[in-house]
């Protein structure tokens, strides 16, 4: 009777501890953490052209990983607290870098998150490598930060502009025009932007006759001189690698100096819920684009973005999907490393698979640090289609992760 | 060379140079009147494209009425600014007022991007100019082009009245010859704070102008008042028509540099103040005493 | 005047010690900064206070020296020395004709020639991709200096110390030289020190190059230390916080802008933490209420107070000595 007893308070225990203490093998190995806390930091732009799309929202889909990372592991599931700083880099590549060693000296950041504006994400890069912590990124898109700038500290989440191309660029060639005019922001985002899509473009048998870069970021808002141009090139594409806010002033342009009755079609490498918010779907309708996620994909995904949209007002645009589980999958790795040393972190996140709301058929390459996963093509819906408020896009298919990585062999990172 | 672009270009430079005219000749006449060289023209500029925007934003005001209702109310702030601030550094070197007023744009810049964030907002077109006008060989956005003919018809008015009534008489005098208008017992000071408000209203006007074909936000008065300062070394504070024909003239010039070479629209403004200050170091319309 | 001498010595030490510990008391980047802005700031000075000309366009030499010092040693892998005076080299040598063209206006045509000519360099350092970067700057430039590693921020801020002090050093000495004192007259009378046969406009445009020159040497400093040489270097908003902190620390009291440089800066990272990152806010109030109401600056404010000091206590040792002209 006794022994029942005291078997049952032990199993109770054990349960106990399961639940709160995390169920890391062996049972709850506790978290040692460095400096007796974890702290993240989400870099990004909070005042710009990119702040709708990830910006202050996207600190909070960090926040909310934490707490509903607590609430499965328990409280002290890391062995301490966890803690989030922020900060707006304002699109500006050299106070981000400075921003991000201030995060890793100054406010023991374990880590950094986010960084939209790829001159930004390099910055980050550089700064992760030298102070040797870790940075995931997500919202920048520029190829360079799993090729020749890659390093041991940093991973690149969601997508990037080889996945765009790959998608975009491949589908628009083969089903709407050939002869493609491509327009860019002229940094380090939109450079890539047309290396990959003019290599997607000439792989399926098209042909770039021109490509024009646009100031970034563009104060005026003002993209008049270049959509002259394309009236004048003639191309069967227009192909716009502006992003955010000054997509939708390219998008805005493009409806008033009419090219689409000039039989130039818009093609556009990278579109967020928010950029359609912005002028409403049918300035968009019928557009065909490549995007990693969307909210209303299935059941697990409108459960978060249903959160989401209690905690923010609007439905989670990728980056913010993106925010979430790149911080989860961050806590994770930690809690299996049972250390925030950032050496046994990578070798944690490297190899590893999985598949979460956000990614599917998930690997974290170990060479280059790409986190490989399925994407999604996706056509923009006419208004009258659009069921609920942020109901744009209807999915096509889906680009397997395969197919939508870029081979090592083409993305000469040498860590 | 394309006939067709060059044609597209000129008009492009005939917009900016509408609002160069219009920014110069407000700086001009303030300059006149009270000797300081508003910096703070620019952060005007971007408080009436943001007053046009609000008015339509939370109280359903248009275009049109906009364009009367913005520039008073940023005149008011104007007036207020004058009164508070610059009355007191009229006396001292005219290097405090620039500096005044350089610290009242870094206030009314920052304000603005706090509140309203970096991105810019978009403003409509009036439906009336939403199409586009056939000039022969291409088509033009009407809305660009009644920008070029109502600047230069704001900016005819303004020299009217300077040269032909009596109020003109005197900030004339008070533009062209300051000594001497001193020196004749001429009271400047009592049109002081209307003429400040009326530069400030130009500025506000060229504000409204902007926000259709620009967005409207926090940052879009600093380039142009720095462009501005350069077709005013070009022109020289010291003349109406010097500060309408340089305007002009500049944003055309940069305009046909684009054509070259997209690169050097900017610099090409910049290029053509070097060589004035080369040939005629008071600017081309400008007299050595105002120098 | 032995008197002043020994205060000056002192002051010096004092100066040089504040320096030695400054990045133990506070972040060791913020110090760096506060250093290389006062220096810059030192460079505005240089030509407001003591040749009575506001350039608004400083930004123009920080920057052409912040990018060449970063590109040459990033490219030619050269200790950081090496890069820095190339900086200056190019700095000074972009003065000869920007100075050249600028003085031949005076006051406030001054102030916007300069602006605009900075704004030129902008645009051209922004189209200038294949050398500068354009939008993405020159990233990743490294610290080297021969036998040492210098990367982190405390070594490099060590490291570079010689070099600041230098440039104060060289400024201190061209106020003090019979070079500034002429600056000095040409400000109070133009005409005056023209009839005297002084070369006037040659004097304003050697002051100018020699101001270009310091002003090369802490940008050159400030692009190393942090790794990055971005087109903000170049901006009019550079220019002016240099004029900001110039004219807070007291228009010609040449320490004075490295006072102003530290409040201003030690303002900024304060508000950096708070909600609204309100700098521009709050350096464009400072700016008024300072040419409103407090136009001789903080360091007059200062010396006064110390002035104080001073004076009680030599009241209390030599009485016989107060009222001397000059103490």
């Amino acid at each position: 009777m006794r022994a029942i007893r005291i078997a049952a308070v032990v199993a109770a225990v054990a349960l106990v501890a399961a639940a709160c203490g995390g169920s890391g093998p062996g049972g709850g190995a506790a978290v040692k953490l460095t400096d007796g806390k974890l702290v993240i930091g989400v870099i990004n732009d909070q005042s710009g052209v990119y702040a709708d799309l990830s910006g202050k929202n996207a600190v909070e889909a960090v926040n909310m990983a934490i707490a509903d990372f607590k609430a499965k592991y328990g409280d002290n599931a890391l062995g301490g607290p966890i803690e989030v700083v922020n900060t707006d880099h304002q699109n500006k590549a050299d106070l981000a870098g400075q921003k991000a060693q201030e995060f890793y000296e100054r406010n023991n950041a374990d880590v950094i998150l986010d960084v939209p504006t790829s001159s930004a994400a390099l910055a980050i890069a550089k700064v992760a490598n030298d102070e040797k912590k870790l940075y995931i990124n997500i919202t920048a898109a520029t190829t360079d930060l799993t090729g020749p700038q890659c390093n041991k500290y940093t991973f690149h989440y969601a997508y990037d502009t080889y996945m765009l191309a790959q998608g975009t660029g491949v589908w628009v060639t083969q089903n709407l025009g050939k002869k493609w005019y491509i327009i860019y922001p002229n940094y380090a985002f939109g450079q890539d932007m047309e290396k990959s899509f003019r290599a997607a473009v000439e792989k399926t048998g098209g042909n770039v006759i021109q490509s024009d870069g646009s100031p970034f970021p563009n104060q005026t808002g003002d993209f008049s001189n270049l959509l002259i141009k394309a009236g004048q090139l003639k191309p069967e594409i227009l192909g716009a690698m502006q992003a955010g806010g000054d997509l939708v002033n390219v998008v805005k342009q493009y409806n008033q100096f009419k090219l689409k009755d000039q039989k130039i079609t818009l093609a556009i490498g990278l579109l967020f819920d928010t950029d359609i918010s912005a002028l409403g779907p049918d300035a968009f309708a019928g557009v065909v684009y490549t995007t990693p996620w969307l909210w209303n994909m299935d059941d697990q995904s409108r459960a978060f973005a249903d959160k989401f949209l209690q905690k923010t007002g609007i439905r989670p645009t990728f980056a913010h999907a993106g925010n979430y589980s790149a911080a989860w999958q961050y806590m994770d790795a930690v809690r299996r490393a049972g250390t925030d040393d950032a050496d046994a972190v990578v070798k944690q996140l490297e190899g590893y698979s999985f598949s979460d709301f956000f990614i599917r058929n998930g690997k974290i390459r170990s060479e280059d640090h790409w986190v490989m996963h399925d994407a999604l093509l996706a056509q923009v819906k006419p208004q009258s289609e659009v069921k609920e408020k942020f109901d744009y896009a209807k999915v096509l298919s889906t680009l397997k992760a395969e197919q939508v990585s870029r081979p090592l062999a083409d993305a000469g990172c040498k860590k | 060379m394309d006939l067709g672009y060059v044609t597209l270009q000129v008009f492009n430079g005939l917009v900016n140079g509408a609002f160069y005219a219009l920014l110069s000749l407000g700086l001009a006449v303030i300059f006149g009147v009270l000797r300081v060289v508003n910096f703070a023209h620019g952060a005007f500029y971007m408080l009436g494209a943001f007053a046009a925007y609000l008015l339509g934003l939370d109280a359903g005001v248009g275009f049109w009425p906009a364009m009367l209702l913005a520039p008073l109310g940023v005149a008011v702030v104007g007036v207020v600014a004058e009164r508070l601030l610059l009355r007191r550094v009229y006396r001292l070197d005219p290097l405090y007022g620039f500096l005044l007023t350089f610290g009242l744009t870094l206030v009314l810049q920052d304000a603005m991007r706090i509140r309203f964030g970096l991105q810019g907002q978009p403003y409509a077109t009036p439906d009336q100019l939403g199409g586009s006008v056939s000039l022969g060989i291409v088509a033009y956005p009407a809305y660009r082009l009644f920008v070029i003919a109502f600047s230069l018809a704001v900016s005819l008015a303004t020299w009217y009245v300077i040269e032909r009534t009596r109020l003109g008489m005197v900030v004339r005098a008070a533009i062209e010859r300051p000594d001497l208008t001193r020196a004749l017992g001429i009271e400047v000071g009592r049109w002081v704070t209307g003429v400040f408000a009326f530069g400030v209203a130009l500025a506000a006007l060229s504000g409204v102008l902007a926000a259709p074909m620009r967005n409207v936000s926090p940052l879009m008065g600093s380039e142009a008042i720095i462009l501005t300062f350069a077709v005013v070394v070009i022109g020289g504070l010291g003349s109406i028509a010097g500060a309408i024909v340089a305007g002009f003239a500049v944003g055309v010039l940069a305009s046909l540099g684009a054509v070259v070479n997209p690169a050097l629209e900017n610099i090409v403004v910049f290029a053509v103040m070097a060589v004035v200050l080369l040939v005629r170091p008071a600017g081309l319309f400008g007299s050595i005493e105002s120098a | 005047m032995n008197a002043g001498r020994a205060a000056g010595v002192i002051a010096a030490i004092g100066a040089i010690a504040a320096a030695l510990v400054l990045p133990r008391l506070i972040y060791s980047v913020l110090a760096l900064d506060i250093l290389l802005w006062g220096l810059f700031a030192v460079s505005v000075d240089l030509l407001l206070g003591f040749a009575g000309l506001l350039s608004f366009g400083h930004a123009a030499f920080w920057g052409a020296g912040g990018y060449t010092a970063a590109i040459i040693a990033k490219q030619l892998s050269l200790p950081f020395p090496l890069a820095a005076a190339a900086g200056v080299v190019v700095a000074m040598a972009l003065a000869v004709p920007l100075g050249y063209l600028a003085i031949r206006r005076r006051g406030i045509y001054f102030a916007m020639v300069t602006l605009a000519f900075a704004q030129m360099l902008f645009y051209v350092a922004n189209e200038w991709r294949d050398l500068t970067g354009g939008e993405n700057g020159v990233q990743g430039v490294p610290k080297l200096f021969p036998g040492l590693s210098v990367s982190r921020s405390i070594d490099f801020y060590y490291a570079a110390l010689p070099l600041v002090l230098l440039g104060y050093v060289i400024a201190w000495r061209i106020v003090r030289s019979p070079f500034g004192h002429v600056l000095v007259a040409i400000r109070d009378n133009e005409p005056r020190a023209q009839a005297l046969g002084y070369p006037v406009r040659r004097y304003k445009l050697v002051g100018f190059v020699l101001s270009a020159g310091i002003a090369g040497l802490a940008g050159s400093l400030y692009a190393i230390g942090h790794a990055f040489a971005s087109l903000d270097l170049l901006h009019w908003t550079t220019s002016g916080q240099a004029v900001v902190m110039t004219v807070l620390g007291g228009i010609g009291t040449l320490w004075g802008s490295v006072l102003g440089a530290a409040v201003v800066l030690f303002l900024r990272d304060w508000l950096s933490g708070s909600f609204a990152e309100a700098s521009g806010v709050v350096t464009g109030a400072i700016l008024i209420v300072i040419v409103l109401a407090f136009r001789r600056g903080l360091m007059p404010a200062l010396a006064v107070a110390g002035g104080l000091l001073v004076e009680r206590g030599r009241r209390a040792r030599v009485p016989s000595e107060r009222g001397v002209p000059g103490s």
